[in-house]
């Protein structure tokens, strides 16, 4: 679904990103994993439009990405989640998702959806949303004012609303306690079955380890490992990337 | 009694000049271009009814069009320009338009006259209002006709989508793109609305004060233009009006005692203001009670 | 076009670079302030007028090249006034606030000065204004060399008090990581106050510079004084102060020369002008600031 060739990003003489090829298969949970400063937030940056490719392609779906805004790659069917929670903070919660619901709307379709049949399914679409998000409840408040689990569920659902078939999960897990964690990993695998297809950026190796189903590793810019979870985690290579540092992780 | 009817149409004027800002701040873009628009309006409404005999309304309207067909190409470049650096470019644009003005003579025969602006002595002979027998009370109802029709226009458009958008790129230009928004058409929309109404605000003007000239339109009164929304709280469309009220009322008019240290103690008010409230004075709380809802 | 018009060109040129040493100056100002705290002090220009009319108070008891070290210790006194007032107490996230503040501050610095005075123009004593040095066919102003040195030697001193001092390394460290520099130890208000005081010393020269070149102070000067350093900072990049210093040089030269081609009352039209192209082709001004994160 998402092809990156030969993708890399250089900042002056920093590669942040060198010669990445990654696939991303329709359905899967592809988790990139890697130690900090290895990439995974600029890959990601790249994916979405904010910054441009040194050199390498993008594809999704067929369709290179290297000319699009943002906004277009959206429309397409790429949408994110932010590693630091960027939400509309002075925006309600159905506000939030509402004003991520604009790419479905465009065209002839959307100009019939919305005037004419007065957005009803839109309207509903986002309603099983919240109720998936678990913030039906607080659909008036202010998305400054949730508490932080209900601020990582919002912007999860932000992210799905606007339609998109692939979703780039960036540290979702990040600040999470264990519990909230087994949450997580219960809506990624529901978003998924929904019909999605996942890319997870983490940290935390339990929540990599359990709900993904390709692992990809990064360093330095570059990709040194990939495979299933299990033999991710026995690859000479990983392990010494990481150096002792993820034993409980 | 026309005192308070003249207090009444300068409120109103410069409601719709605060009105024309919000647009523009809730995008997010401070820019103290409002002024140009401001005078662009002026101009061409004041043109169009003395020197050829357009009805009012109609250059009332070809007035706020051409300052929104403006505002839309000064939008445009103002994308690639953010925060403070926005706001000196908008202010050069006010100051490119008002020396434009300083130097555009251009009259022409009338049964009245030579009318038309004449460079630095400015535009007299607007005598539309005068001319077709209007009196205060009726000038007072057209501006505050307007006045309402704007701000019930703005207040749907808040409601509306657009506003939602509008407030997204405004609060996290980044996430409003991952979320789809297309940042060009909700920065660049906002700047022609703002333009657009204060475009009408200019054309009222000059016919209010029959005759303009460059000085009317300066840098400071652009900066009021952007100072009624932040004062009265960005949140709410009735926070601007009472920013306005508060400001040329009382302020201005009942300070009217202290006479020259009037504009002094102004400035000083406005240090004072933003000491003890910083987001204005009607908080989104507060604003919400007035009637505004909160749904898309 | 004859030798003589070209003469004549150039040498308005070179009357304006000279005094654009002054635009330099505000221009730093603003992007020292800038850089510092992220946030424009609108009333900075006023200020430094404001400095230079308190100088005033001294001149007939000091002979006149202090009156010029007077100013730039009002502008220093007056710098950290205006920091306290607008700056110190205002949340930092909310730029508008002290933006407004600031302007508040323009209005009622312009409105005391104008009704101190009465509205009528002061002279400022100008030094060397009846000699001129011939350079070749050109005829160099001595009032406006003299203030053109004075604003390179502000400028080294600058430079070298940022480069040098533990004060100026306080101020480029608050700057690039406010919440680190404070966990070394540094008090941010304190560096802010005194970054204010700096450029406040550097505005109060400006100022007397302004009254030295003209020959007179009024407080019609103030406006076009802070849109023209606005227009420099930004050109020269916000935050950069060799970029405000190059571009000061440049906007007087400008000035002068659509003075020269097109009279004085359509020249500012074409300055902005060139803002604008600036805007379009290097948003980022000349010299691009490596600035701090986002």
């Amino acid at each position: 679904m998402l092809e990156l060739q030969n993708l890399s990003r250089h900042f002056g003489g920093v590669k942040a990103v060198d010669q990445l090829d990654l696939n991303v298969i329709r359905g899967e949970i592809l988790g990139l994993i890697g130690p900090n400063g290895s990439g995974k937030s600029t890959t990601v940056n790249l994916i979405t439009g904010v910054y441009q490719p040194t050199t390498g392609a993008l594809r999704f779906k067929g369709q290179d990405l290297t000319d699009l805004a943002p906004h277009q790659r959206t429309e397409l069917g790429i949408a994110r989640t932010f590693q630091n929670i960027r939400l509309f903070g002075h925006l309600t919660v159905w506000q939030n998702l509402w004003a991520a619901r604009v790419v479905r709307d465009r065209g002839w379709s959307g100009f019939r959806e919305r005037w004419l049949s007065g957005a009803k399914a839109a309207r509903e679409q986002a309603e099983e949303l919240l109720v998936f998000g678990d913030l039906a409840h607080k659909r008036d408040h202010l998305a400054a004012n949730l508490a932080f689990g209900e601020q990582r569920r919002l912007e999860l659902i932000r992210a799905a609303a606007s339609g998109a078939e692939l979703l780039l999960l960036d540290e979702p897990a990040a600040g999470m306690n264990a519990e909230e964690i087994a949450d997580l990993d219960q809506r990624i695998r529901r978003l998924r079955d929904q019909g999605r297809t996942i890319l997870l950026i983490e940290h935390h190796m339990e929540l990599v380890m359990e709900v993904c189903d390709r692992v990809v590793v990064l360093n330095f810019g570059r990709k040194i490992a990939e495979g299933s979870p299990a033999q991710v985690q026995r690859d000479e290579a990983v392990r010494s990337a990481y150096l002792g540092a993820d034993h409980h992780a | 009694m026309d005192f308070y009817l003249g207090l009444a149409q300068v409120i109103g004027i410069h409601t719709l000049l605060g009105l024309s800002a919000w647009c523009v701040l809730h995008t997010g873009q401070v820019s103290i271009a409002q002024g140009g628009f401001f005078a662009i309006g002026a101009y061409v409404a004041g043109m169009l009814t003395s020197m050829w005999g357009w009805p009012l309304g109609l250059a009332l309207l070809a007035g706020a069009i051409l300052s929104g067909i403006v505002a839309v190409a000064v939008g445009f470049p103002a994308l690639r320009i953010k925060g403070l650096m926005l706001v000196v470019a908008t202010t050069a644009f006010a100051e490119i338009v008002r020396l434009v003005f300083f130097n555009l003579t251009w009259r022409v025969q009338t049964p009245a006259g030579l009318v038309g602006p004449d460079g630095s002595l400015g535009f007299g002979g607007i005598r539309y209002f005068p001319g077709n027998g209007w009196s205060m009370l009726e000038i007072s109802f057209l501006i505050w006709f307007l006045v309402a029709f704007v701000m019930l226009f703005l207040g749907w458009l808040d409601r509306s989508r657009v506003g939602t958008l509008w407030r997204a790129v405004g609060e996290d230009e980044l996430a409003a793109q991952s979320a789809g928004i297309n940042l060009t058409a909700a920065k660049v929309s906002a700047f022609g609305v703002g333009g657009c109404i204060a475009g009408l605000a200019g054309g009222v003007f000059a016919h209010y004060a029959t005759h303009i000239e460059h000085n009317n339109f300066g840098i400071l009164l652009a900066t009021f233009a952007i100072a009624y929304p932040i004062i009265g709280g960005l949140s709410s469309l009735a926070g601007t009006l009472l920013a306005v009220i508060f400001i040329q009322g009382i302020l201005l008019e009942g300070l009217r005692f202290l006479g020259d240290w009037r504009s002094l103690l102004f400035g000083a008010l406005i240090v004072v203001v933003m000491l003890v409230r910083p987001s204005g004075f009607l908080r989104r709380s507060l604003g919400e009670s007035f009637g505004r809802t909160k749904h898309a | 076009m004859d030798f003589l018009y070209f003469l004549d060109l150039s040498q308005s040129i070179i009357d304006g670079v000279l005094f654009g040493a002054i635009y330099s100056l505000i221009g730093i100002g603003f992007t020292l302030i800038f850089g510092v705290m992220h946030k424009i002090n609108l009333s900075y220009a006023a200020a430094s007028i404001g400095a230079a009319y308190l100088s005033l108070l001294v001149v007939s008891a000091v002979p006149a090249p202090l009156v010029y070290v007077a100013a730039a210790m009002m502008g220093g006194l007056l710098g950290w006034l205006v920091y306290l007032i607008c700056f110190r107490f205002l949340p930092l996230d909310n730029p508008l606030a002290s933006l407004m503040s600031t302007v508040g501050m323009l209005l009622a610095i312009e409105e005391l000065i104008s009704h101190v005075t009465r509205g009528m123009p002061l002279n400022f004593p100008a030094l060397f204004a009846s000699t001129n040095i011939e350079l070749g066919p050109y005829f160099i102003r001595g009032d406006l060399l003299f203030v053109f040195v004075l604003g390179c030697i502000a400028m080294v001193a600058l430079m070298q008090l940022l480069k040098r001092t533990r004060l100026g390394l306080a101020t480029r460290a608050v700057a690039q990581q406010p919440v680190a520099a404070q966990l070394c130890g540094m008090s941010v208000n304190a560096t802010n106050a005194s970054t204010f005081v700096i450029a406040g010393l550097l505005g109060g020269t400006a100022g007397a510079m302004a009254g030295a070149a003209i020959g007179v102070l009024s407080p019609l000067m103030t406006l076009p004084l802070t849109v023209k350093g606005l227009v420099v900072t930004v050109i020269g990049g916000l935050g950069s102060i060799p970029g405000a210093i190059v571009a000061g040089l440049i906007v007087g030269g400008v000035e002068n020369l659509f003075q020269f081609l097109r009279g004085v009352s359509e020249r500012d039209i074409y300055v902005m002008l060139m803002l604008f192209v600036f805007l379009v082709f290097r948003p980022g001004g000349l010299f691009a600031a490596p600035g701090g994160r986002d």
